[in-house]
């Protein structure tokens, strides 16, 4: 297959998958007990101002017709009408969206270097303290729950210290440098937890490409071992770790419920936990679908850089 | 200093029949001090006359402290749009508050005091009440609040076709068409049937019933227009909502320059956010995960008495708990003042079954308490011909102290050999749509619910209880129950009240159809150098005199 087809064909399936979800997002939230206003006004509320309520929203419809409405406009961009909110839903997820973008690239930009630097350190001093020291560190942080974790460094850092705000939200117009000072606490415990997971794949792909002819090869020509490492062993070895990136950041995107809540941030997680428990489905779809959509870029990206970095598949050998 | 006697003359003089019959009650001694307060405020008798009588001091606090603070609450996240008709949870009402205001301000201690009413009186039947406005109150943009507003406003909540969460307050008190304007500083109420607390529904009790401006056009999110001490500076969705104090206030100058409101969706957070000084308050708590909060030594922890309860309803009409010996039994396991030191750490009055708690002057105390008695327990059971007991389902649903509840009503119902099996749901599943046949709560033969406080009692005596009670999960049907809650409700009288209250009780007591274990406080929290802070049983926070050190 031709490479510019590939991502073509990926793109594609994401589609198909993105509308696969959809269905399965409204055939799942009809499956939820109770009704729209009933959650709006409450279990105690008149049976006649519920029934007024619902049809005000249209949520009196046949399900069918309320999910052929809404995917029409779906397609056109039109991410309909939140229930709770009664206002369009694009701000929310937009904003929702780039709150949760800022909030993984924070701990990407701290978790990715270290980790990688850290698995590779400790491949190079494979079976020396050092090398156990990351190992056995790194298993044990991704064992603690984020909840565990976010709570004892709020309670260190924020509230016993007083060195950074507890919480990741800032008023508008806050400056960038201010709202990386929010966004620091937050972030450390997605650090913690994806500090082992990676850091133990960037020092297995290592192991394996120092083992390797071509390494060998590079060390007997006399090249410096910096030199070895960077142009022959990273770029191998860090191939599985790029996917496991890749693949962490649809989940860092809408997974992170408990460190929002935590934080309080208005992060997707938190919105399509909301939406959820309103029955609010317009809200609900567009929040699940931004997240797919993130999952399906970021494998593109993931595969691209596969390719970038993979002279076999450029080659269109593998 | 004018004389009593003077005073009284005075009064007897300007009132109808049912003030003076208040004041009848209060010579004879059959009313307290709080009493006549309490009933001579609800029936339209000014509080300072009242205090006068009384020789007391019944002026609002003064505001104390430095002016132009910035106050920051910690609350809940409204959990959907910020619509006066429609908002039905504490996140959402605060916020009407903070701008919007009431014809009558229902006070912590049940008394109700003018707002934007000045006054107010029934007639003597007790079925229309004319409320006399504030003159010259203003509304955020300017424009002047009178009669139509209030009609429109009363109106737009008492619709069917408006989705008005207050409709359920309002159901055969006051239709559409109800209130309707004599000038424009007078409104009259006509009511479905005589109701002897009405100004309660016309209160801050009743969130919804802010008074709007008569055009106003369901965009509330965009102005939150209102006539209160705070103005809208920001509010953005999710995220929390900013005040300015309004210069143009009724009430006087405001002392804090501005409010901030934080939105979260959890409590632990707003507690680690209150003792790591990024907030000033804490709206609300619960005991559970809140001890760190009551043994801080920087926090003050702002307790007060309400009627918040959970009601455990047994199906009257089933073969397991259709037998009143059974219920009986079931409610004589109980410990209650363990469960109000266990579960809440004292911060809960212990309940005799009936909705009407002891913060309601209503309530009758020579009414007897149960108490536990597992012996007595057991008797009765064998008297049903139950005595190996039977195994059923509890279903709850998964909110505050609930689940450890229901543990302890297992661990209860098994002395006296009944088995339960527990079914905690999520709130939604056990509320499902809310109609029998639909909804664990109305259909569960043995459950728990979540009941909120009420400034009067009618609602909880009338939903979960009467023969046609909407709420009515435990298919209690009693004409003499229905016939005293209709005397209860129409009373404009404390004595009838009180007289109805210990009928109820006895009746509630002998039948025990549904278990009223306790009634819980509502607990807030603010940093120790914060002051001035008032507040309400629903959550409402009244911050124009608050300020901090």
């Amino acid at each position: 297959m031709s490479l510019p087809r590939l991502p073509i064909r990926r793109l594609g399936g994401g589609l198909v998958t993105l509308l696969l979800l959809s269905i399965a997002i409204f055939a799942g939230a009809q499956l939820l007990p109770g009704d729209v206003a009933r959650a709006i006004l409450g279990p105690l509320a008149d049976p006649s101002a519920v029934a007024s309520l619902n049809h005000q929203l249209g949520t009196d419809r046949p399900p069918l017709v309320m999910y052929a409405d809404w995917i029409g406009h779906f397609i056109t961009g039109d991410m309909g009408q939140s229930y709770a909110y009664r206002s369009p839903v694009m701000p929310f997820v937009a904003t929702a969206l780039s709150n949760s973008l800022k909030l993984a690239a924070v701990a990407f930009v701290i978790v990715v270097p270290l980790s990688i630097g850290a698995g590779v350190y400790a491949a190079s001093r494979a079976g020396r303290w050092q090398d156990r020291v990351i190992s056995i560190a790194g298993l044990s942080l991704t064992i603690v729950p984020e909840f565990v974790s976010s709570i004892v460094l709020i309670l260190i850092v924020g509230v016993w210290l007083r060195w950074l705000p507890i919480s990741a939200a800032t008023r508008p117009g806050t400056g960038a440098l201010e709202q990386l000072r929010h966004l620091i606490l937050p972030a450390l415990p997605l650090v913690l937890v994806l500090f082992g997971y990676i850091a133990r794949m960037a020092r297995a792909g290592t192991l394996q490409a120092l083992d390797a002819d071509y390494t060998r090869t590079a060390v007997l020509k006399g090249l410096p071992r910096h030199t070895v490492i960077t142009r022959h062993v990273l770029r191998n070895a860090l191939l599985p770790t790029i996917t496991v990136i890749a693949s962490q950041l649809g989940s860092m995107i809408g997974g992170l419920v408990v460190v929002e809540a935590l934080f309080r941030y208005q992060g997707i997680g938190s919105l399509i936990l909301n939406a959820a428990r309103v029955k609010d489905f317009p809200m609900l779809e567009a929040g699940i679908l931004t997240v797919g959509a993130v999952y399906v870029l970021a494998t593109l990206i993931a595969d691209g850089l596969y390719t970038v970095l993979d002279p076999r598949l450029r080659a269109g050998v593998a | 200093m004018i004389p009593r006697s003077v005073l009284l003359d005075m009064l007897r003089r300007r009132s109808g029949t049912i003030e003076n019959h208040v004041i009848d009650e209060f010579l004879a001694g059959r009313l307290d001090r709080r009493g006549l307060l309490r009933h001579g405020s609800r029936v339209g008798i000014a509080v300072p006359l009242l205090a006068a009588i009384l020789g007391i001091n019944a002026r609002p606090a003064k505001a104390q402290g430095v002016p132009g603070s910035t106050i920051r609450v910690a609350h809940q996240v409204p959990s959907g749009a910020v619509e006066p008709v429609s908002v039905a949870n504490t996140g959402g009402l605060i916020l009407l508050q903070q701008v919007g205001e009431f014809l009558v301000r229902d006070l912590p201690d049940l008394t109700v005091r003018p707002m934007l009413a000045l006054s107010w009186a029934p007639n003597s039947a007790g079925d229309v009440w004319t409320f006399k406005l504030r003159p010259s109150v203003k509304f955020h943009d300017g424009r002047i609040m009178n009669a139509a507003d209030v009609v429109a406003s009363m109106d737009r909540l008492a619709d069917p076709k408006n989705g008005s969460n207050a409709l359920s307050a309002f159901r055969g008190v006051l239709s559409l068409g109800g209130a309707r304007r004599v000038d424009d500083l007078t409104v009259e109420f006509h009511l479905d049937a005589p109701n002897g607390n009405f100004p309660y529904y016309v209160s801050s009790g009743n969130y919804n019933s802010i008074i709007l401006p008569a055009d106003y056009a369901g965009d509330f999110e965009k102005t939150f227009m209102g006539t209160g001490p705070f103005k809208l500076e920001r509010f953005t969705p999710n995220v929390g909502a900013n005040f300015i104090r309004n210069p143009d206030w009724w009430g006087g100058a405001v002392l804090p320059a501005r409010t901030e409101f934080s939105f979260f969706n959890d409590q632990q957070p707003q507690i680690l956010a209150l003792q790591g000084g990024q907030v000033d308050i804490v709206t609300q708590f619960a005991v559970q995960g809140g001890l760190g909060l009551m043994n801080d030594p920087d926090v003050k922890v702002l307790k007060l008495r309400s009627s918040a309860h959970r009601q455990i309803h047994m199906k009257t009409d089933s073969p397991k708990f259709g037998d009143k010996r059974v219920r009986q039994a079931i409610a004589l396991t109980l410990d209650r003042p363990g469960l109000v030191a266990g579960l809440f750490r004292g911060n809960a009055e212990v309940g005799d079954d009936s909705p009407i708690a002891p913060i309601y002057p209503s309530s009758d105390p020579a009414v007897p308490q149960r108490k536990k008695d597992i012996e007595r327990a057991r008797a009765l059971m064998a008297e049903a011909g139950m005595a190996k007991g039977f195994e059923a389902t509890f279903t709850t649903m998964r909110v505050g102290e609930m689940p450890d509840f229901a543990v302890l009503i297992q661990n209860a119902c098994a002395s006296i050999g009944i088995k339960l099996n527990l079914k905690i749901e999520d709130q939604s599943a056990y509320y499902g749509s809310a109609k029998a046949g639909t909804s664990d709560w109305l259909d569960s033969e043995f459950g728990m619910t979540d009941y909120g406080h009420r400034g009067v009692p009618n609602v909880l005596l009338a939903a979960p209880l009467l023969s046609t009670g909407a709420w009515n999960s435990a298919h209690f049907k009693n004409p003499e129950y229905d016939k005293q809650v209709a005397d209860y409700v129409a009373a404009t009288d404390l004595g009838i009240q009180r007289a109805a209250s210990g009928k109820i009780g006895a009746i509630l007591l002998e039948e025990t159809p549904v278990i009223f274990a306790y009634f819980y406080s509502h607990l807030s929290a603010t940093g120790s150098g914060v002051t001035g802070v008032e507040k309400t049983a629903i959550s409402q926070l009244f911050l124009q005199n608050a300020a901090v050190a």
